[in-house]
């Protein structure tokens, strides 16, 4: 590929299109592409007569951006030239960009100057001059790098394909080329400015017009740069007066004297104090009603305020709007960063660490609530491990930012006042994170975070639950799975949950039985009532498949219109085809008598099996449980449960079947406290425990470690 | 052959000997380590606790004393704090 295209947006452009086209076709650019968007005068028959190439297309279909994409698609240039209908080419013009792209390979775009027509007003063409000799006082090319001003202008300048093919104009209603120089810059790619490829171009127009130019362009910049003119009464008496005094001391060089200098100073201050004022507007554009945004708007085609049909005919889109960073990351920039740059190297393992009498175990938690029912169970456990001698401290991490507000004095006050009273010290980032012999993982979401910690001898994930079937498909079931396929020690929060754990991911996995509190969930002394359910309704946790449970217990009542029905675990009632008792969330004592005083309860959970099943039982009181999930892998098919399938009327059958035959009822009440009198939080501590040793004798074993004895 | 033997049985015990006093030496060192954290741990802990309403409202000492005037503040406090604790030893004195 090679040779050098120009393209020319054009709409009523014949003012000077003639001479435009002449001028551009003494450069002898290999091809000439004319897009006109609706001209009613003479515009396309000067093109057609010029020998260039035109492509008519829907003026509704006009945007800055996308017209210039659409004639980048249809020229085959490596060099491409925008010009405006009214830039005509200076002699050069053609080899001083040829030149332009010659001095780096990395020269994506490159402009020249515009050059003020004869009897432009001399505010205007000082201001020009001005401008553009800033870039380079000694008339040579410069290349512009990142941090650079991105200033582009389509007035006049030279794209190389291969950037533009990279970067694109962005489909915006005004400043597509300045938002194109910084994403440019922003790529890495460079840009020139070339002072031999100078075009001529000023010339005036009404003061009207000027100042709608002026809107639209600041809130093109607003758009594409995010930029906003300041605004203050003394700062805009300053820029008139000083911009004055330039404009009568440039008129007195080029010779405009008397009458005309006076008139030409009191136009240049309305022009500068004008330009001021609808600046400012112009980058708060989107604070002004849409009418006001018309009336001062040049731009007045519909798609400078609405979507409009883009070249291929299909739906356009929409102006859009900035939106500035307000995250320091994204919030599953740790998972991202595992799978990039991999997991944080393990320590060497010292023989003999997986007996040492006292471990250093670092805990990492997912923000929480009071009641949360898994770091119940996490800080349940290790306070006990704390009490066994080990050195704990808890981590958190907030992958949403959540709980960022938390620091790490209320963060402990927290833990002790809601679940347990941990002895060590809390820590609410990993700033000053000082290594460890085992982290454990509490979560899918400290799992990620964890595998990058240094300094560590191994990594444990302590899993309460199947967490994928929490989301449906999407990036948090996704990154779910993922935690499970890292190498991870689990120890699993039940039988069930450790074989799948095995059988699906291919984990190394230990179990442990939830613990009961038996000091609160004990038989209390509360008259029983002889026909009554209590139902975990937490509905807001579709796990708990509650709008099944509610069709069992609707069923229940059709067939048992006495039957008293509670509903708990959730704050507000929810709705249902019976009648029944809220009584919301309750803290353990609440629930013990709760449980006490009712005669059977109903409690699904479609993944690993919970706390609430065995805090019933412990409290003498048969519960009704889905089977084939996970509660059989603890209490076997004929246990203290009585087990139901997914099925309304099936589970409504069980329930009945307690509530009628006395005798049954009585049974799974005694074999029920009877079967959870020995799952303790000691005896949880004591599996989760030798769970962590396992996971240093792996170590060990992987690592070949000699034992201790040598 | 039998002072062979010697050489080679004198060249096994060194090692031998070498790895495991190493290996006392890293047992007592990894026990000094937890002392050390175990004491570094109940002292984070403890401070966690002195601060907890201070965390509990969000209020930063450290930035609060960066603040212009905080220092001059601070000892603004102390004077009146000492005017105050000479004015009530006297009046126990005084008092008897």
């Amino acid at each position: 590929m090679g040779g050098f295209s120009v393209v020319i947006p054009v709409k009523d452009g014949e003012r000077y299109l003639d001479e435009v086209l002449s001028a551009v076709m003494r450069e002898e650019p290999d091809e000439v592409l004319v897009i006109d968007s609706g001209s009613t005068d003479g515009s396309l028959e000067i093109a057609r007569r010029s020998g260039a190439n035109i492509l008519t297309i829907d003026p509704a279909s006009f945007g800055h951006g996308r017209t210039r994409n659409l004639g980048m698609e249809r020229t085959t240039g490596e060099h491409v030239g925008f010009l405006t209908q009214d830039a005509t080419p200076c002699p050069g013009w053609r080899a001083a960009y040829d030149e332009a792209f010659g001095i780096d390979p990395r020269v994506g775009a490159a402009f020249g100057p515009h050059l003020p027509r004869p009897g432009t007003s001399p505010m205007i063409a000082r201001e020009l001059n001005e401008f553009f000799t800033a870039f380079s006082p000694d008339r040579r090319p410069r290349v512009q790098r990142a941090g650079d001003p991105p200033f582009l202008s389509n007035v006049n300048a030279c794209y190389a394909r291969t950037c533009w093919e990279e970067i694109r104009f962005r489909d915006i209603a005004y400043a597509e080329d300045q938002a194109f120089g910084a994403d440019l810059l922003a790529a890495g790619w460079s840009k020139v400015y070339q002072p031999a490829a100078a075009v001529l171009h000023a010339h005036d127009y009404p003061f009207a017009e000027f100042m709608r130019r002026y809107f639209d362009e600041y809130r093109g910049l607003r758009t594409s740069l995010g930029h906003v003119e300041q605004f203050g009464l003394r700062s805009t008496l300053r820029h008139v007066a000083g911009n004055v005094a330039a404009d009568r001391r440039w008129m007195a060089e080029q010779g405009i004297r008397g009458s005309a200098s006076v008139g030409w100073t009191a136009r240049a201050a309305m022009h500068h104090g004008g330009r001021r004022v609808f600046a400012a507007l112009g980058s708060r554009a989107e604070h002004l009603p849409p009418a006001v945004q018309r009336s001062l708007a040049h731009e007045r085609r519909p798609e400078a305020d609405r979507p409009a049909e883009a070249s291929g005919g299909g739906p356009a889109v929409a102006a859009t709007t900035p939106v500035p960073a307000r995250l320091n990351r994204e919030s599953y920039e740790i998972a991202a960063r595992v799978w990039s740059e991999g997991e944080a190297p393990l320590r060497d393992v010292p023989p003999g660490l997986a007996e040492r009498e006292r471990l250093r175990i670092a805990m990492v938690i997912p923000p929480f609530q009071k009641g949360s029912g898994g770091h119940n169970t996490l800080f349940q456990i290790l306070a006990r491990l704390e009490r066994r001698g080990h050195l704990c401290t808890v981590w958190l991490h907030d992958y949403y930012g959540a709980a960022a507000y938390v620091r790490p004095g209320r963060l402990r006050h927290d833990i002790r006042e809601y679940f347990a009273p941990i002895e060590g010290p809390t820590y609410n980032d990993f700033a000053a994170w000082h290594g460890t012999d085992v982290v454990l993982a509490t979560g899918w979401e400290t799992v990620h975070p964890i595998l990058r910690l240094p300094d560590t001898h191994a990594r444990v994930y302590l899993v309460n639950d199947h967490e994928p079937d929490f989301f449906p498909a999407s990036a948090e079931r996704s990154l779910a799975e993922d935690t499970y396929r890292h190498g991870l020690h689990c120890i699993a929060a039940s039988p069930w949950l450790r074989d799948l754990l095995r059988d699906r991911y291919g984990a190394s996995a230990d179990a442990f039985q939830l613990g009961v509190d038996h000091d609160v969930y004990r038989p209390r002394d509360i008259p029983r009532q002889t026909d009554s359910v209590v139902y975990y309704a937490r509905y807001s946790t579709p796990r708990r498949v509650v709008p099944i449970g509610l069709m069992a217990l609707a069923e229940l009542h059709r067939r048992r219109p006495g039957t008293r029905i509670t509903l708990f675990g959730a704050a507000d009632p929810v709705p249902t085809s019976f009648p029944y008792e809220h009584a919301g969330v309750l803290g353990g004592e609440e629930l013990s008598s709760l449980y006490s005083g009712a005669t059977i309860g109903l409690c699904l959970s479609l993944t690993n099996f919970s706390l609430m099943p065995k805090e019933m039982l412990a409290c003498g009181l048969p519960c009704v449980e889905l089977a084939g999930v996970s509660a059989e892998s603890i209490f076997g098919r004929d246990g203290p449960l009585e087990l139901a399938p997914l099925d309304p009327a099936r589970i409504a059958d069980a329930m009945q079947k307690l509530l009628d035959d006395r005798e049954l009822w009585a049974r799974r009440s005694e074999a029920g406290i009877r079967f959870v009198a020995s799952h303790t939080w000691e005896h949880a501590t004591d599996e989760v425990e030798a769970g962590i040793r396992h996971a240093l004798k792996l170590r060990e074993q992987a690592a070949n470690v000699p034992s201790p004895s040598g | 052959m039998s002072a062979g033997s010697d050489q080679m049985s004198s060249t096994d015990t060194d090692p031998q000997t070498e790895v495991a006093a190493l290996r006392a030496r890293v047992a007592e060192l990894e026990r000094e380590l937890v002392e050390r954290e175990a004491w570094a741990n109940r002292a984070v802990a403890e401070a966690q606790q002195r601060v907890y309403w201070l965390d509990r409202w969000g209020i930063d000492l450290n930035a609060l004393m960066q603040r212009p005037g905080a220092s001059q503040f601070r000892a603004g406090v102390r004077m009146v704090r000492g005017v105050y604790r000479v004015f009530r030893r006297t009046k126990r004195r005084l008092q008897g």
